[in-house]
């Protein structure tokens, strides 16, 4: 404590000698860093950003705490990020829902992502995978099309929720294959594993790091992935673009990023993207997160805004789809 | 390997010194959270979760099981002493618990808790080293209308427990489905009775609800109340040891809590909730004076406390057979497996032997430590009563928003505390049990996401509840029930009259 | 008139509750059909239930005597008061300052007190709360009050 304030004494001192700066550049970060999580302790998230915040507090020479705010898939981690910001220590790491479709799911999530939210940078995308139970006839894609396309509802599928990511995802699959399935709302990949393995529902799109354990077990069986490359924890499984008539650019990836709230010095997100972009090019890091199922996905802020407005539109379209249908 | 070899393997491994200083840390510090009000095995594994980043995955997975079930042994000292239970099943504990504390029998009480909680345990890991296989397979095999069929059992059950009018309990079973029913609907994404605050998304806080109910209605209505006051000068030391008449009680409903507990914990879902108020349904039922319940019978503590210790040890059974956790702590301790990355599943019982086996070796270990160190720890927790209550209740209050903070961190689940338990103050004077509510909001979403689901998969076809055998055992098994009671209540009738 | 006060009450009162849940559901949630249920089905059939529970709470109590038991208002105040106080004081006045204040509230309650007895406590309490859950279980919570 007391070295660190002297460092920082020192540094203000040797750089006010040389011109005033304006920008708290220089001086930040002033105390404890306070990064909100929208989840609870030892969930995907929540050690997706401990990977990062445990080399970042080292970087920034400040201790960071992490603040779990669980609830409403993400949204109330943002709520919180928002109401304690003011001090330009408070950011926060979410997953794409709140930030892409949130706004559509609920009447009133209480925040603008484009006006109240300032992108730093995209952390690592998660494909999902499209899985089935070993016991199944099908095989391949072009086989789970043909079955879904007997007649409609022939496919029950699983998903962790209404407006969940494998949800929509499914949404986006059957739009694009021409197909209608029945979906079956659960709220864990463990609920949606136990059925399919129980031969209730038939199929269900995963986060990878949910299906491999019961692949490698011999209880279920990967049809595709939905990344534009196959997935480095699943090298086998084939990319689903391009497969049984799907588009050649289908994409559907969840995301995890790290946010500023709205009115922090631009110097200081100019700083964390760099350190976090940093952080994610160190190998130990990158398999640190592929282990829980996460790729490492840097980039600018202008990068993460981009995703932010492209998926928004993509998502907000099936969404128009499925309540049309309901 | 077989399963003696495994359980030699396992018992060498678990007594390691080192395995073995985690296991006490791990089994102190959750009797110590679950003494605590609000403060469960949840709030204290996540607190513990960076800690296991730095000690073998072995160690890690056998503390953090050690707080999951030394809570319970917590959470039953509280309940009896002071009525004030963190987690729906103990709440059980506390309708007969917290009468025969008054009764100055706190003793007798904490005593038959920890030791029908140990033979609990001890089933429990029998059941689970013999009957494994056999449990992943029925849990696997459980669907949807299963499930709410179970359910929907399991409350007609256990809803006249605590209450001398059946239409009261049955009221606050009613009404705690009610206010299950709050937050986004699973099926349709719809966000009920939540008037646009986002902290009700995901329903009313479970602790929240638990805290007021109990909590802080007790204090309330105990504040000024002179008996409460001077409830140490009626308990002699004399009544610490329980007599061979509350052995002889203690038998069957403990046998009997152990099984239920076995089998309803190893299905994903709430399978120690369920178990606990079944074990208490059962007992009052097979009981020759049934009207004791609820005034300090020792089988309404013997029988619940069994229940979820043994159900407490078979949850581990889907978690480490399928890899697949049956509540939100299991998912927390798969996650803390993960991070070291070791996925639990089918394979982990070959790949990783010692995990298997050192993990069931320290379930036994650490039941007997929580046993030899809570026993002689009786005598302290009663002398905790000799402590005026004015001394102890804002220490209370402030723990008990503490505990409920600690869940997610919102001010907002604090100033529900206060609401609810305004309520919950207003219900114990009108005498309604605030423990069947808690049952009802606890299964409620499970049955309607359930009933729901189940439709929804069979396309609309209601047979599906007498076409799946299990799902039909369960409706004929609640039909018996019913039919039961209701030539119970005619001969009764009938009998007063003659 | 000594009737049960506490059964016509609070049977009242819940089918009170069931009414509104019952109401409100109709209008604002999908019904759907016994088959493919909505998300106003549970809701509507459960508040209808609590209507029909509260009342037969209620009526037949009208015409059983009981005791009325005493609703203790200045010890509801204080405690509920003091979980207010802690709830929105815990960001601005940190742990510390909340416990101690909020203890201080508490306390009012206690029958035969004394200002040394409360200040006595809420220095007891707090100094525990302290203990037990910042430096024992490590809650990141802010100690004292925030300057501004």
């Amino acid at each position: 404590m007391s070295i660190n304030l002297i460092r920082s004494v020192a540094l203000g001192l040797a750089v006010a000698s040389v011109a005033i700066p304006a920008s708290a550049q220089d001086t930040w970060p002033t105390g404890p860093v306070h990064v909100y999580v929208g989840f609870p302790a030892g969930s995907s998230p929540d050690t997706l950003a401990r990977i990062i915040t445990d080399p970042l507090a080292q970087r920034l020479g400040q201790p960071i705490v992490v603040e779990n705010r669980p609830g409403a898939g993400g949204v109330i981690g943002i709520q919180q990020m928002l109401a304690a910001a003011g001090d330009g220590h408070t950011f926060g790491t979410t997953i794409n829902g709140p930030m892409t479709t949130a706004q559509r799911m609920m009447d009133d999530t209480g925040y603008d992502v484009s006006t109240d939210i300032l992108p730093v940078t995209l952390i690592a995308t998660s494909p999902l995978v499209l899985a089935v139970s070993s016991a199944s006839e099908i095989t391949d894609v072009a086989g789970f099309i043909a079955a879904a396309g007997a007649e409609p509802q022939a496919i029950a599928y699983g998903s962790v929720g209404q407006g969940s990511g494998a949800h929509l995802t499914a949404e986006l699959f059957a739009a694009e294959a021409g197909v209608e399935m029945l979906h079956v709302p659960f709220t864990s990949y463990a609920e949606v594993t136990t059925s399919i393995m129980g031969g209730e529902i038939d199929a269900g799109f995963m986060a990878p790091s949910a299906a491999l354990p019961h692949v490698q077990g011999g209880n279920m069986r990967m049809l595709g992935i939905t990344s534009s490359e196959p997935f480095p924890q699943a090298p086998d499984v084939p990319v689903l673009a391009g497969q049984a008539g799907l588009p050649a650019d289908f994409r559907a990836e969840l995301w995890n990023a790290f946010i500023a709230p709205a009115g922090t010095d631009p110097a200081v997100v100019e700083r964390l993207n760099t350190e976090i972009n940093d952080i994610l090019s160190d190998p130990a890091v990158q398999e640190q997160l592929l282990a829980i199922g996460w790729n490492a996905a840097p980039g600018t802020p202008g990068d993460l805004a981009e995703r932010i407005v492209v998926d928004t539109a993509m998502w907000g379209a099936v969404i128009d789809r499925v309540q049309a249908q309901q | 390997m077989t399963t003696w070899e495994g359980l030699l393997y396992g018992i060498g491994f678990a007594l390691q010194p080192e395995v073995l200083v985690y296991c006490l840390l791990g089994v102190v510090l959750g009797t110590f959270v679950g003494v605590l009000p609000g403060i469960g095995a949840m709030a204290a594994i996540s607190l513990l979760l960076p800690v296991t980043y730095y000690i073998t995955p072995e160690a890690a997975l056998i503390m953090l099981a050690g707080v999951y079930y030394g809570a319970q042994y917590g959470g039953a000292v509280a309940s009896i002493l002071m009525r004030l239970p963190g987690t729906p099943q103990s709440a059980v504990t506390t309708l007969d618990g917290y009468p025969m504390a008054q009764q100055g029998r706190a003793g007798v009480a904490l005593f038959a808790a920890m030791a029908s909680s140990f033979a609990g345990s001890v089933i429990g890991i029998v059941v689970l080293v013999v009957l494994a296989g056999w449990l992943s397979r029925a849990a696997v095999a459980f669907g949807a209308a299963d499930y709410a069929a179970m359910m929907i059992l399991g409350l007609v059950a256990a809803s006249t427990i605590g209450t001398a009018r059946p239409a009261k309990g049955f009221a606050m079973v009613v009404l705690g489905l009610l206010l299950g029913c709050v937050g986004t609907d699973v099926n349709s994404g719809v966000q009920r009775f939540t008037f646009g605050q986002t902290e009700l998304l995901d329903g009313i806080n479970l602790v929240a609800l638990a805290m007021g109910l109990f909590g802080v209605a007790e204090v309330i209505a105990n504040v000024r109340d002179p008996e409460r006051q001077s409830l140490s000068e009626r308990i002699g030391l004399r009544r610490l040891m329980p007599t061979r008449d509350d052995l002889r009680r203690m038998g069957w409903p403990t046998l009997r809590g152990s099984a239920l507990g076995a089998f309803f914990g190893a299905l994903p879902g709430t399978g120690s909730t369920l178990s606990s108020f079944l074990s208490y349904a059962m007992e009052r039922r097979v009981a020759r004076q049934p009207e004791r319940f609820g005034n300090g019978a020792i089988e309404g503590i013997a029988g619940p406390e069994a229940a979820n210790n043994s159900a407490s040890i078979t949850a581990f059974v889907p978690t480490l057979t399928l890899g697949i956790p049956g509540d939100p702590i299991m998912a927390l301790m798969l996650g803390a497996l993960v991070i070291h990355g070791i996925q639990p599943g089918p394979l982990m019982l070959e790949a990783r032997p010692e995990m298997f086996w050192g993990l069931v070796a320290s379930f036994g270990i650490g039941n007997l430590i929580l046993l030899v160190l809570n026993l002689p720890l009786i005598g302290i927790w009663v002398a905790m009563l000799r402590i005026p209550f004015r001394w102890l209740y804002p220490a209370i209050l402030v723990f008990l928003c503490l505990g409920v903070y600690s869940v997610r961190g919102l001010s907002y689940d604090i100033a529900a505390v206060a609401l609810i338990g305004l309520a919950g103050y207003l219900l114990a004077l009108a005498r309604f049990s605030p423990a069947l509510l808690l049952l009802g909001f606890v299964l409620g979403p499970l049955i309607e996401t359930n009933l729901r689901r189940a439709l929804l998969i069979s396309r609309g076809d209601p047979m599906v509840f007498l076409e799946r055998p299990i799902a039909a055992g369960f409706v004929l098994a609640t039909a018996a029930l019913l039919l039961l009671s209701l030539w119970q209540a005619w001969h009764r009738r009938a009998s007063r009259r003659g | 008139m000594n009737r049960d006060w506490p059964d016509v009450l609070g049977g009242l009162a819940l089918a009170g509750i069931g009414g509104l849940a019952l109401g409100w559901a109709l209008v604002h949630y999908d019904l759907g059909t016994l088959r493919q249920m909505g998300p106003g089905f549970f809701p509507a059939v459960l508040g209808a239930l609590l209507i029909g529970l509260g009342l037969i709470v209620a009526l037949p109590a009208l015409a059983r005597s009981g005791d009325t038991p005493r609703f203790e208002l200045g010890s509801a105040a204080a405690v509920l008061a003091a979980i207010l106080i802690f709830g929105f004081g815990l960001r601005l006045l940190g742990l510390a300052g909340a416990t101690a204040a909020s203890v201080l509230v508490a306390s009012l309650a206690a029958p035969h007190g004394g200002w040394t007895w409360r200040i006595l406590l809420a220095l007891t309490v707090t100094a525990l709360t302290v203990v037990v859950f910042s430096y024992g279980l490590r809650m990141t919570l802010p100690l004292w009050p925030r300057l501004p």
